[in-house]
């Protein structure tokens, strides 16, 4: 596996984090587990943005295995 | 007009217009009742049972005496909300038992309880060693409450300097294969929300006894097939576990990249995960 591609799963497994918080921010009931909620999708934002660019320098880099 | 009749027409209205008078009353518990409202209500009782047996022969005498018992708490219980003074007056004050661990045996005496009485209402609430004891008091119903010695409490997320989330009442949603619409919209949700969590989790709805959700939105099914084993809603652990995961990785590119600017990044990014677990962990875990 490539480093793009470890990189790129890492990426999805946040992904799939910030979803599942998105989904229990919504459908808290207290105000206050709704605010720590928000503040952690924000936090994941920013990681996920950071990955996202660092995957494509990766790909840059080593463009024959780009999309794997 | 023929006895039997006269006897069957008044036990009727009589039966109620009591459960009218009663409910008028209050609803505070046979068993949380100072002793004078007890009486009160024995009384009530007595000429209801006098009137509709024919004894007291005058219908009217009868409603009489009654209006006066059931008014007079009434107005009473009024009054001892609006003063103090009155409320000390009918319902007497607690007295204080146990003071500073210590025994007041005065105030036993005023309370007409023995010593093993007293222990016994100890040990119905839990304190079987007097010295775990530092003050106990009887409330004006007789009732003996407890307060206990600070190192014998029960321990409380407090006292261990842990956070845990709130939460809120969970709320009801399926009763008996039934969909309970009130408790659904108020927690924001609808009957499509349940249909597809149902179908989710593969069970049809007259399968299951009751439903409820928790206060983060999960919803906690019991059927009436006790063989069948549900999964027990494990999200919220598995955000954490993936969290957990993730930042793993981002440490692993941090070590294993050349590029310095991406070390820093990983790093960073591994160190906000990090924190963002410590800040969740009361929310996911707890």
């Amino acid at each position: 596996m490539t480093v793009a591609s470890q990189v790129k799963q890492t990426l999805a497994g946040l992904k799939g984090v910030q979803g599942t918080l998105r989904i229990y921010s919504t459908q808290t009931q207290d105000d206050e587990t709704k605010i720590v909620f928000n503040e952690a999708l924000e936090v994941t934002r920013e990681i996920i943005n950071d990955l996202e660019k660092r995957v494509q320098v990766l790909e840059f880099q080593e463009p024959q295995y780009k999309g794997n | 007009m023929q006895m039997w009749i006269q006897i069957l027409l008044r036990t009727t209205s009589l039966f109620f217009l009591t459960l009218i008078l009663i409910r008028l009353m209050g609803k505070r518990n046979i068993s949380r009742m100072t002793p004078f409202s007890f009486v009160s209500y024995i009384v009530i009782g007595i000429l209801a049972a006098l009137t509709s047996a024919n004894i007291i022969t005058n219908l009217a005498f009868g409603f009489i005496a009654m209006g006066v018992w059931v008014l007079f708490p009434i107005v009473i219980d009024y009054l001892s909300i609006k003063s103090k003074w009155i409320h000390d007056l009918i319902n007497g004050k607690e007295t204080v038992l146990i003071k500073h661990g210590k025994i007041m045996e005065e105030s036993l005496l005023q309370a007409r309880l023995t010593g093993e009485e007293l222990l016994r209402e100890l040990r119905s609430k839990n304190a079987f060693n007097l010295a775990d004891v530092e003050f106990a008091v009887m409330e004006t119903t007789g009732d003996v409450n407890v307060f206990l010695k600070s190192d014998k409490k029960p321990i409380t997320a407090h006292d261990l300097g842990q956070k845990v989330a709130p939460q809120t009442e969970p709320q009801t949603v399926i009763l008996d294969g039934n969909v309970l619409n009130e408790p659904l919209t108020s927690l924001g949700l609808n009957k499509e929300w349940l249909r597809i969590q149902l179908e989710n989790t593969g069970v049809s709805l007259d399968n299951i006894f009751i439903a409820q959700v928790d206060s983060s939105g999960d919803l906690h099914l019991d059927l009436f097939d006790d063989s069948v084993e549900l999964p027990q809603p494990k999200v919220k652990e598995m955000i954490y576990a993936n969290l957990e995961k993730n930042q793993a990785s981002l440490m692993t590119f941090a070590l294993e990249t050349n590029d310095e600017n991406a070390k820093a990044m990983y790093s960073r990014n591994a160190e906000k995960i990090k924190q963002l677990m410590e800040k969740l962990e009361p929310y996911l875990l707890r």
